[in-house]
């Protein structure tokens, strides 16, 4: 893989907790903004990248009691944890390589930094995002044969893919923990003398466990906070702490006497391990019963004439959202 | 609100931001414009990638050159300065280039001396040892994907077929390359290589500065090992030990081959010893960029040509005259290498059984891509497999499904542009 020193991830994609949680309100107030202008959250996205606020046919832009509730930005979290699991869930389903699980995760976070889940539904975005990585880590998989996987109209995720493309900025490399984590076992094995089949065998056990444990880091905020081969750290960490195989301390001064002038103090290092750690705690995992009134407040915002029988439009979102329990 | 807002004027006003000039040629996938950033002044080149006649949306080659140029940034590798959606089509800006190392080649009127070669060819070298540091192979090295700037700078370009490497296991595709400029590795179906191809074909260029002709003109893959084998003998197990358990090998009548010597009269003993290095059959014992870098034929004399001193051809476009004229020169007859889109797909074997294979997505479009070039490069039906002793192999027409896939993807990959 490519060097992390001089990435586009490393210099342009990694935030601090504060600008983050100022994206996030940012997006939000903006959808909130849209709908008392336009009576709907809803963008019009072409295939050609363009977009724009849909104009409402009812009433409700003028009407304040008619218009639609917005969505808080704890709601959107939720939203957006709900759809990354799904996330997980789909490319387990099409039995995906991790990589590409971690680079559609690391899009998808990276798109709500930029736009409110009131704008794009979250759905139609986590299928162009699992689409785009598939083609960026040279696994090409046809938005057709994606689409009818799962279900889901196909048009959805080309309609998308521009847009997708551009809120990333086109840096679309993107570095996940699992290639760290399996330097850091192979390294392990000479540090814990491994010899016998028992330690190689446990030194698997904690690698698998570190993976799921990696798995969960993809879901929170971490990836957005913390370099690669931290989350892998914070992950080997957890799953050290379960087998107690070695000294995890003692292993991370040996890792940075490697280098002659180690990048972080072992200070840093075991703060950015607990501040994952915590991470990790807090993460959410939302059922589709959990999002579901979420998920109704949603529709109304991106479709505010969605319960008018009598006016039959024909919407994208209008369609996705129904179906949020839908895909599994 | 500033990042979307931004993103919504963006388009409009990066589009506004160039002022379009002349055509420049005709990419693999799209027109190329020359245009002025009014902004900076700067000349720019843009690639126009049309969207959304696709059946698999964004251009995927494009895509794949703008994700590796992303993290490339070198004065050795060619700049893409943004890229950018309007009015149904992607632009990609890159920094403007004035030539190429093919058309300095084939300028009879430029004398390459020593000092200039060694030049050109530590130039590529740089590129090449800077994307194999990033991991990047470019599999697509020829004279005239090395670009010349201004300032006499050579710079690596079209990544469209550049793939990251160094997972372990990971397969690719072995159709890479111009023919020409294809390591014996490839020629014999290798699937699983490295930065070595780069190297073989950067030693083929290193070649053809000397020679003024390209090195090894093989008209079809099996052609192709027969002239590398002729020049340099055929391998032997104790050579290239790997060689036999390669997926496509064959036998080849056992041939000596000639001395470094006789097949560069002009090159110094450092040269050729470089040379060799760099055409040393086992991909394993093949020299790297950086060790190329580091030969003694860099540091021993004369020094390389300041890049800016080095001759060039003069400025050869007229406006709204793209480079394909440049394909018929006046100059009397010279060998050209065989444009990028003229690579041949070979069905069995070779391309489709990336239908099948575990790793079906490695380069798929790549074959599309070659196989375009049928009708430019007629497939030789006669060639002489008696010298190999050897049948032909048999040659499987493409089945119905392939056709129409084929067809699909060609009909997209070069639709004209509606201007």
């Amino acid at each position: 893989m490519a060097d992390f020193m001089t990435s586009t991830h490393k210099t342009k994609w990694i935030y601090t907790p504060q600008d983050i949680k100022h994206k996030y309100k940012v997006a939000n107030q903006r959808a909130k903004q849209a709908l008392e202008m336009f009576g709907t959250t809803r963008m019009e996205v072409d295939i050609d990248g363009t977009f724009s606020y849909a104009e409402s046919q009812n009433d409700a832009k003028d009407n304040a009691e008619k218009r639609p509730k917005p969505l808080k930005v704890e709601e959107e979290q939720l939203l957006r944890a709900f759809y990354e699991f799904k996330i997980q869930d789909v490319c387990d389903a099409f039995k995906f390589p991790r990589k590409i699980q971690a680079t559609a995760l690391i899009y998808f976070k990276r798109f709500y930094l930029l736009w409110s889940v009131m704008e794009h539904h979250p759905k139609d975005i986590m299928l162009t995002c699992i689409y785009a990585a598939c083609k960026a880590e040279e696994n090409h998989v046809s938005a057709e044969e994606l689409g009818k996987g799962i279900g889901q109209d196909h048009h959805v995720i080309l309609n998308n893919e521009m847009l997708v493309f551009q809120s990333l900025g086109f840096d679309l490399i993107a570095y996940a923990p699992y290639r760290a984590l399996e330097g850091f076992i192979s390294d392990l094995e000479e540090f814990c003398g491994a010899q016998d089949d028992n330690q190689l065998v446990a030194l698997k056990g904690a690698l698998d466990t570190a993976r799921i444990e990696a798995d969960k880091i993809m879901r929170s905020d971490g990836p957005l906070l913390f370099p690669p081969g931290q989350l892998a750290l914070a992950a080997l960490h957890r799953a050290n702490a379960a087998h107690g195989i070695f000294d995890f301390e003692k292993y991370l001064r040996s890792v940075l006497s490697h280098h002659d002038q180690p990048v972080h103090a072992i200070s840093e290092l075991t703060g950015s391990i607990n501040a994952i750690d915590s991470l990790i705690g807090k993460l959410l995992t939302p059922t589709s019963k959990d999002v579901k009134h979420i998920d109704r407040k949603l529709k109304s915002c991106l479709d505010p004439g969605s319960h008018d029988k009598s006016k039959k439009r024909k919407h994208r979102s209008k369609d996705s959202s129904n179906e949020v329990t839908d895909i599994s | 609100m500033s990042e979307v807002e931004k993103l919504l004027g963006m388009n409009r006003k990066a589009a506004d931001r160039y002022l379009k000039r002349e055509v420049l040629g005709e990419g693999t996938y799209g027109v190329v414009y020359k245009a002025i950033d009014t902004k900076s002044g700067q000349v720019v080149a843009i690639k126009k990638i049309r969207l959304g006649k696709q059946k698999e949306g964004v251009n995927f080659t494009a895509l794949r050159e703008i994700k590796l140029l992303k993290e490339l940034k070198d004065p050795s590798v060619i700049e893409l300065i943004e890229c950018f959606p309007h009015k149904g089509n992607l632009h990609l800006v890159f920094e403007f280039m004035e030539t190429d190392l093919e058309a300095v080649i084939r300028d009879r009127n430029i004398f390459l001396s020593p000092a200039d070669i060694k030049s050109y060819i530590q130039m590529t070298l740089k590129g090449l040892a800077f994307c194999h540091k990033k991991w990047v192979l470019h599999r697509d090295m020829k004279p005239n994907n090395l670009l010349i700037g201004p300032d006499g700078q050579l710079k690596l370009a079209d990544f469209g077929l550049a793939r990251i490497f160094g997972s372990p296991d990971r397969r690719f595709t072995h159709q890479v390359f111009a023919r020409w400029y294809r390591a014996p590795e490839l020629l014999f179906g290798a699937k699983q290589y490295g930065p070595g191809v780069d190297v073989w074909a950067a030693a083929c260029i290193f070649a053809e500065l000397l020679l003024r002709r390209p090195f090894l003109q093989g008209n079809s893959d099996i052609d192709q090992l027969g002239k590398i084998f002729a020049a340099f003998g055929t391998p032997k197990p104790s050579q290239w030990h790997d060689m036999v358990y390669l997926p496509d090998y064959v036998e080849y009548q056992c041939v000596p081959g000639q001395p470094f010597k006789t097949l560069f009269p002009t090159a110094t003993d450092d040269c050729l010893d470089l040379l060799s290095k760099m055409f040393t059959y086992d991909p394993k014992a093949r020299i790297s960029a950086q060790q190329a870098l580091e030969h003694r034929y860099f540091s021993s004399g004369p020094p390389p040509t300041e890049p800016a001193l080095l001759p060039r051809p003069p400025p050869k476009r007229e406006p709204g005259n793209p480079k394909v004229s440049d394909l018929n020169p006046h100059d009397g007859p010279v060998v050209l290498s065989p444009p990028r889109k003229s690579r041949r797909v070979m069905p069995h074997r070779e391309g489709f059984e990336a239908n099948v294979h575990p790793e079906k997505m490695d380069d798929h479009e790549n074959e599309i891509r070659q196989a375009a070039g049928e009708k430019s490069e007629q497939v030789p039906m006669s060639l002489d497999f008696s010298v190999f002793g050897m049948k032909p192999p048999t040659r499987p027409t493409i089945n119905s499904a392939d056709r129409s896939h084929l067809k699909r993807k060609l009909d997209l990959e070069f639709q004209p542009e509606e201007e």
